[in-house]
């Protein structure tokens, strides 16, 4: 570990899963940035990078969870922040944007694409994984 | 002159006249005839036979002596011939007078009988003319009944034509020499290239490769009664084509017929339908993955939390699942609303009794937030009647009303408030509360909207409710609008037709 916690930002609409994530990464000793809408979230991002990003696919829009992945990563003093892209979308019914190569991963400006609910130790894998 | 009713009555001979002015004759001619069953009448010159036959009409046959006083046999047979073509005509005559007889039978009569005859004379001939002439009425019979069968035809095969240039489906026919023999109207209208300017019209000349690509197949698939049912889109525009080959039972087929019907508005209601499912799969997967997590998250690693941490988050999974509860009632509302299979018992209800109701019943939850609500209803209550179903008013306010202590902040007010015209009677729901932007508004009264921001964040719903109010009101012809700006509240205004 290093001298600072990792700040890893949250970026949810669903308050209930902002806090199952805060409490989950607290205690494994993150610090945590929780934010319900893109806009502020992009804002702070600017103002301070945080190590990581966490955010829903499906917010105002229904991929509001894409455009900011895509703002982060078109931005080149963010292009290396690492985004996790998590939705409830159903995968089975029409909408399946879970990607299934690399490359479509990449196309999506993601770096991993999680289905809520994400397992608790699933989700810190991916996390220690892209904090590496 | 008609037969004594006392008469046996033998099947029904044909009736027959006879004019002559012997009296042995004409009744020898009865007296023989009558024996072989036919009807007989007589008269003793040419004027009263004309009368006699004009009276009695339908005779099968006449007999008529050339020679007679008033009318002669020639003038009565042209008489006769002109009224009754059909009528057999034999002439009776004595030697003399055969040159004349000859002349008769070029007048139409059937031939001649020599004075004196024997019954035999008489008969044979009289029985082959008869038989001649009920040959040539059979003819007769078959030719006219062709005739007006093909009259029929011509006229159904235009009422065809009319029926099928009618048809809201474009029709399209071709021949087994890949020609056009048949195109209607609504292909016209859907195909505007397809109209050949004449028939038959090579197949090309349809100008759209899908439709004949679709025929050529029908064309080639022989006697099978092959239907082949093809979805095609032209401009953004889906239609569906229907092939078979054209054949009569046991026949090798002699063309084929494509029907052509519009289907865009079936399409895209298909494609709302998906979407409007997948909305629902969302909403109803997002909750479930919400309380999976929480308990996942106590289960897995309660060390990691407080108790306090982990009651709180067990209340939310309570509020999340009852939440759900609410989303599943209220989506089978909607869908009771959508197949009909909500009925509404519409009565003379007064409005602002059902309003004090509700919002007496809400009142509990207003004051928890400390909000005021106050409710203004006219003095005479009975002004506020109208036409309606009482659980469905009910439900439209009850949500009016907990939409407006929802989002309202504590210390907010809420006027919930009845007025009414000549006309309508008016509810209208106002609150101090978030408010809308413009978007929001636009949104509204749609499934499973809710606004998204940092004041709706935290307050449960489902994005249902408004859209069973709407169309509840909907059902009662009245009227719903709202005004709104964030920050400055909401008002929902609703109308109804007073009784
Ligand atoms: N009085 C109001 N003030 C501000 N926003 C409102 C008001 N009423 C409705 N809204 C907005 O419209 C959305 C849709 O309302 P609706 O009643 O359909 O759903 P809901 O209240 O979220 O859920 P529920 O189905 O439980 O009523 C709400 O989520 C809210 O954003
Ligand atoms: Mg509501």
């Amino acid at each position: 570990m290093n001298d600072r916690p990792a700040v890893i930002m949250l970026v949810d609409d669903d308050q209930d899963f902002l806090d199952i994530n805060e409490s989950l990464l607290v205690a494994s000793g993150y610090q945590v940035l929780p934010f319900c809408d893109r806009e502020s979230a992009f804002g702070q991002i600017c103002r301070q990078k945080p190590d990581l990003v966490i955010t829903d696919l499906m917010m105002e829009s229904l991929d509001a969870g894409f455009s900011l992945a895509r703002r982060i990563k078109q931005e080149p003093a963010l292009a290396d922040l690492p985004v996790i892209i998590v939705t409830a979308i159903s995968s089975q019914l029409g909408f399946n944007f879970t990607p299934r190569t690399p490359e479509e991963l990449k196309s999506l400006h993601a770096d991993a694409f999680l289905e809520k609910p994400v397992p608790p130790d699933k989700l810190l894998a991916t996390v220690r994984e892209l904090l590496k | 002159m008609t037969p004594s009713p006392g008469q046996p009555t033998a099947p029904e001979r044909e009736r027959i006249l006879v004019v002559d002015d012997e009296f042995g004759i004409r009744e020898g001619c009865r007296r023989v005839l009558t024996s072989e069953g036919y009807q007989v009448q007589t008269a003793a010159d040419g004027l009263e036979g004309l009368e006699t036959f004009r009276q009695e009409k339908n005779f099968a046959a006449a007999l008529i002596d050339l020679k007679m006083p008033r009318m002669g046999g020639l003038e009565l047979i042209d008489a006769i011939r002109k009224e009754d073509p059909d009528i057999m005509l034999l002439v009776i005559t004595a030697y003399a007078t055969i040159q004349t007889a000859v002349e008769a039978t070029k007048k139409g009569a059937y031939g001649y009988i020599p004075k004196p005859f024997t019954p035999d004379e008489l008969l044979l001939p009289l029985r082959n003319g008869l038989e001649k002439r009920s040959l040539a009425l059979e003819a007769k019979r078959l030719r006219a009944e062709r005739e007006r069968r093909l009259l029929e035809i011509t006229e159904e095969r235009s009422k065809l034509r009319t029926i099928i240039e009618c048809m809201t489906d474009g029709v399209a026919v071709v021949n087994q020499d890949k020609q056009v023999v048949l195109e209607n109207a609504a292909l016209a209208r859907f195909l505007p290239e397809a109209r050949p300017n004449s028939w038959p019209a090579p197949m090309a000349a349809l100008g759209y490769p899908e439709l004949i690509s679709i025929l050529e197949e029908a064309l080639k698939a022989g006697t099978a009664p092959l239907i082949s049912s093809t979805e095609i889109t032209l401009d953004n525009r889906t239609y569906m084509v229907n092939a078979s080959p054209v054949a009569e039972p046991g026949h090798d087929p002699f063309g084929a017929v494509a029907v052509v019907r519009e289907i865009t508005a079936i399409k895209q209601l298909a494609v709302a339908k998906s979407m409007f499912i997948s909305m629902v799969a969302h909403e109803l997967k997002s909750p479930l993955a919400a309380i999976e997590a929480f308990l996942d998250l106590i289960l897995s690693r309660p060390e990691s939390m407080t108790a306090e941490k982990q009651q709180e988050m067990m209340e939310r999974c309570v509020l999340r699942a009852r939440n759900l509860r609410n989303m599943v009632t209220e989506l089978l509302n909607l869908v009771a609303i959508e197949t009909g299979h909500l009925s509404l018992k519409r009565t003379p209800i007064e409005l602002g009794s059902v309003v004090e109701e509700v919002v007496e019943l809400q009142r509990p939850k207003a004051e928890a937030k400390q909000l005021e609500m106050i409710l203004d209803l006219p003095e005479q209550q009975d002004t506020t009647q109208v036409l309606a179903d009482k659980e469905a008013l009910s439900c439209i306010i009850t949500n009016l009303v907990d939409n407006a202590i929802k989002y309202t902040p504590d210390q907010g007010r809420v006027d919930v408030s009845v007025s009414c015209d000549e006309h309508l009677v008016k509810l209208a729901v106002r609150d101090s509360g978030i408010g809308m932007t413009e978007k929001e508004r636009e949104s509204a009264f749609d499934e499973f909207y809710r606004a998204k921001n940092k004041h709706t964040a935290s307050i449960p719903g489902t994005g249902l409710g408004l859209s069973v109010v709407k169309r509840l009101v909907e059902m009662h012809n009245g009227v719903i609008s709202l005004a709104s700006e964030p920050g400055q509240g909401s008002t929902f205004t609703i109308s109804f037709q007073s009784l």
